[in-house]
C-alpha cells in the first residue's frame, strides 16, 4: 500500500464524519458551558488541553498497548486492555460514550477491513465478555490497516479535540477562525505527550482533572441537554 | 515489633487466614519504589535510610463479630504507627468499635515506607480514623510510600475516614490502596487533599513536587472492579487549569462500595453543585462494575470539604445502617 494511501486512510479514522456518533458527545463540555467555567476562547482552549491530556493519560496508554497486542494477535491482552480502560472511566457518561463509539467502530472496521480480530472483538462484545471501549476499536482498526501506533495515537488525540471542538462551535460563542487556532496548537504538542507516555502499562494510566469530573457528573443530572456527554 | 495479643488468638488467626486465601492474583503489597513517578528521586537520605527501622511502619488490623459487638482481635503494629484499643464511643452504633490511627514520628519523612491493612471478617463493622491530618515533611532526597489493602467479607461494613493529607513543600508522596470487597459489604473510604500548609508563612499552595494516589478495587474471587490513579506534579502540570482545580484548594475523594440497592438510592438523593462563588462543587458518579459511588468535592477551605463529606457519611450511614452519624466532637 502507498504511503499516500496510507495517509488518507489515517485522515478518514481521524474525521469526524466518521460514523461513529462523536458528534452527539462532547466530552463534559456542555456542563463546563452551562456553568460558566468556559465562556471563551481561553478558557476553552485550557478545557481542551486538559481533555487531551487525559485522553493521552488514560484511552492513549490503552490504545498502543491494544495496538502492540493486535500485532501480536494477543486476544486476551485485547480484552484485558479493553476493561483496563473501562474500569478507569469513573464518569458514568464517559463510560457510555466510549463504549457507544467503540462498538459502532468496530462494527464499522469489521465491515471496512473484515481481519478476524476486529470480528472476534464484536463478537465478545455482543456476548458481554469484553465491553467495548473506542481506543480499543482504534487500536484493532488501525493496526488492521497497517497504521503504525505512533501515528494511530496522534489522530486518536486529534479526535478529541476535534470533537469537543466541534461542539463548542454548537454550545458558546466562539469562531472557526478561534476553535482551529486552538486544533494547531493541540496538533503542535503531540509529539511531546507522545514521548512522554508511549512506553507506559496499563498500571501507568492515570488523570487529575477533578473540576472536569464534577462537571461532568453535573451533566449527568442536567435537564437540558444538547449531548450525550 | 510491638505486638498486641488477645487470649485465644492464634486460632482466630488461623480461621481469619482460612476466610481470606491469599489470591493467585496480583502480588501485594505493590512495590511502589519502582513506580514510574519516582525514577528521579531515587536518591538516599542523609538521615536514616529508606525503609530502614523507624521508617517501615506496619499496621495490621483484624476485626470479627463477636455477638452484638466487633471486636479488634488483630493488632500487629510497627512504629511510627500504632493503635491502642478500640473504644466503643460511638452512640448511635454501640457495638461499632472505632479505632484511630496515631503516628508518633508526627508525620511521614523522606524514606518512609508504610503499610496499613485493614482486614473485616462476615457481619464486623468498623469506624477507623486517624488522630491528626496527616503532614507530609517537605523532602530535600528520596520519597516517601503507603500501601494498603482493605479486605471486607460478606455483610461487612467499614467507614475508613481519615483526616487530610497536607503535602508540604518538595516532598514526594505515592500511595496504593487495594480493596477486596465482598458484593454485599459496604466500605465508605474518604481522601481529603490540601494544597499544603495553606496559611503557612505567605502560604504555601501546590509546592509539592508529587503526589501520586491510586486506588482499586476488586471481589474476592479476584475480579477487577474499577481503578483510579491521580499523579499530581504541580510544577510541571498547570493545576489551576480550569478543568484541573481552578481556583479550588482541597479535593476530597470518597468511594462508596456496596450493594445495588444502596447505590441506586443514594444517587437519586445527591445532587451536583458547582458554584465556585460560594467556594465548592461537587458531585456523584456511579462506578464500573455497579461497585458503588464515587463522590468529589472541591472547596476553598478544609472545614467546608470535610462538612460535605460528612454529610455524605451520614446519608450513607442512614440508607445502609439506618442510623445516624454521631455529633460532632467539640474539638473539631
Amino acid at each position: 500500500m502507498s504511503d499516500l494511501t496510507r495517509l488518507l486512510q489515517l485522515l478518514q479514522f481521524s474525521d469526524s464524519a466518521l460514523p461513529v456518533g462523536a458528534f452527539t458527545f462532547s466530552n463534559g463540555l456542555e456542563s463546563a458551558i452551562q456553568k460558566g467555567a468556559v465562556h471563551d476562547a481561553a478558557s476553552l482552549r485550557e478545557f481542551v488541553f486538559t481533555a487531551v491530556r487525559q485522553a493521552a493519560t488514560l484511552d492513549g496508554i490503552a490504545l498502543l498497548t491494544a495496538h502492540r497486542a493486535a500485532q501480536a494477535a494477543d486476544v486476551r491482552s485485547i480484552v484485558a486492555t479493553d476493561h483496563a480502560a473501562y474500569q478507569r472511566r469513573l464518569n458514568e457518561e464517559m463510560r457510555t460514550m466510549t463504549v457507544r463509539m467503540g462498538k459502532k467502530l468496530g462494527e464499522l472496521g469489521e465491515h471496512l477491513v473484515g481481519t478476524g480480530l476486529l470480528a472476534d472483538w464484536n463478537a465478545m462484545i455482543r456476548s458481554g465478555a469484553t465491553p467495548g471501549t473506542f481506543p480499543i476499536g482504534f487500536a484493532l482498526v488501525t493496526s488492521g490497516f497497517g497504521i503504525d501506533a505512533r501515528q494511530a495515537f496522534a489522530a486518536h488525540q486529534y479526535g478529541v479535540a476535534s470533537m469537543i471542538l466541534g461542539a463548542a462551535l454548537r454550545l458558546m460563542r466562539i469562531t472557526f477562525l478561534e476553535t482551529q487556532a486552538i486544533l494547531l496548537e493541540v496538533n503542535a504538542a503531540i509529539e511531546e505527550i507522545y514521548e512522554e507516555i508511549h512506553t507506559d502499562t496499563l498500571d501507568d494510566m492515570r488523570s487529575f482533572a477533578p473540576v472536569a469530573d464534577i462537571l461532568a457528573a453535573v451533566h449527568l443530572k442536567a435537564h437540558l441537554r444538547m449531548f450525550m456527554n | 515489633m510491638l505486638q498486641i495479643h488477645a487470649p485465644g488468638l492464634e486460632q482466630v488467626q488461623e480461621k481469619r487466614e482460612a476466610a481470606f486465601p491469599e489470591k493467585a492474583g496480583t502480588a501485594f503489597p505493590a512495590d511502589l519504589c519502582q513506580n514510574k513517578e519516582l525514577s528521579r528521586y531515587s536518591d538516599e537520605p542523609r538521615q536514616l535510610r529508606s525503609g530502614g527501622l523507624g521508617k517501615n511502619a506496619s499496621l495490621q488490623l483484624g476485626f470479627e463479630r463477636r455477638g452484638d459487638r466487633t471486636a479488634l482481635i488483630k493488632l500487629d503494629r510497627r512504629a511510627p504507627l500504632l493503635v491502642q484499643q478500640a473504644l466503643y464511643w460511638d452512640e448511635e452504633m454501640p457495638g461499632l468499635p472505632c479505632v484511630s490511627i496515631i503516628s508518633n514520628a508526627g508525620g511521614i519523612l523522606q524514606g518512609d515506607r508504610y503499610a496499613i491493612g485493614i482486614d473485616l471478617a462476615e457481619g464486623a463493622e468498623a469506624h477507623v480514623t486517624t488522630q491528626a491530618a496527616t503532614k507530609i515533611h517537605e523532602m530535600d532526597a528520596n520519597f516517601a510510600t503507603q500501601t494498603q489493602d482493605i479486605t471486607l467479607a460478606a455483610g461487612a461494613y467499614l467507614e475508613y475516614l481519615p483526616l487530610p493529607v497536607i503535602p508540604h513543600k518538595n516532598c514526594r508522596f505515592v500511595s496504593h490502596t487495594r480493596i477486596r470487597i465482598d458484593p454485599t459489604a459496604t466500605l465508605l473510604y474518604s481522601e481529603i487533599l490540601m494544597p499544603g500548609r495553606k496559611h503557612y508563612a505567605n502560604g504555601e499552595l501546590f509546592a509539592y513536587d508529587l503526589l501520586s494516589v491510586a486506588v482499586q478495587a476488586e471481589r474476592p474471587d479476584g475480579k477487577a472492579l474499577f481503578a483510579e490513579k491521580f499523579v499530581i506534579e504541580p510544577r510541571s502540570a498547570d493545576i489551576r487549569n480550569i478543568a484541573v482545580m481552578a481556583g479550588f484548594d482541597v479535593f476530597a475523594n470518597v468511594l462508596l462500595l456496596t450493594p445495588k440497592a444502596h447505590t441506586d438510592r443514594l444517587f437519586e438523593q445527591i445532587d451536583p453543585v458547582f458554584d465556585p462563588k460560594q467556594g465548592w462543587a461537587a458531585g456523584i458518579s456511579r462506578l464500573p462494575g455497579d461497585a458503588g459511588l464515587i463522590f468529589k468535592v472541591l472547596g476553598m477551605e478544609t472545614q467546608l470539604v470535610r462538612a460535605k463529606v460528612r454529610e455524605f457519611w451520614s446519608r450513607v450511614r442512614r440508607e445502609v445502617k439506618g442510623v445516624p452519624i454521631p455529633e460532632e466532637f467539640l474539638w473539631e
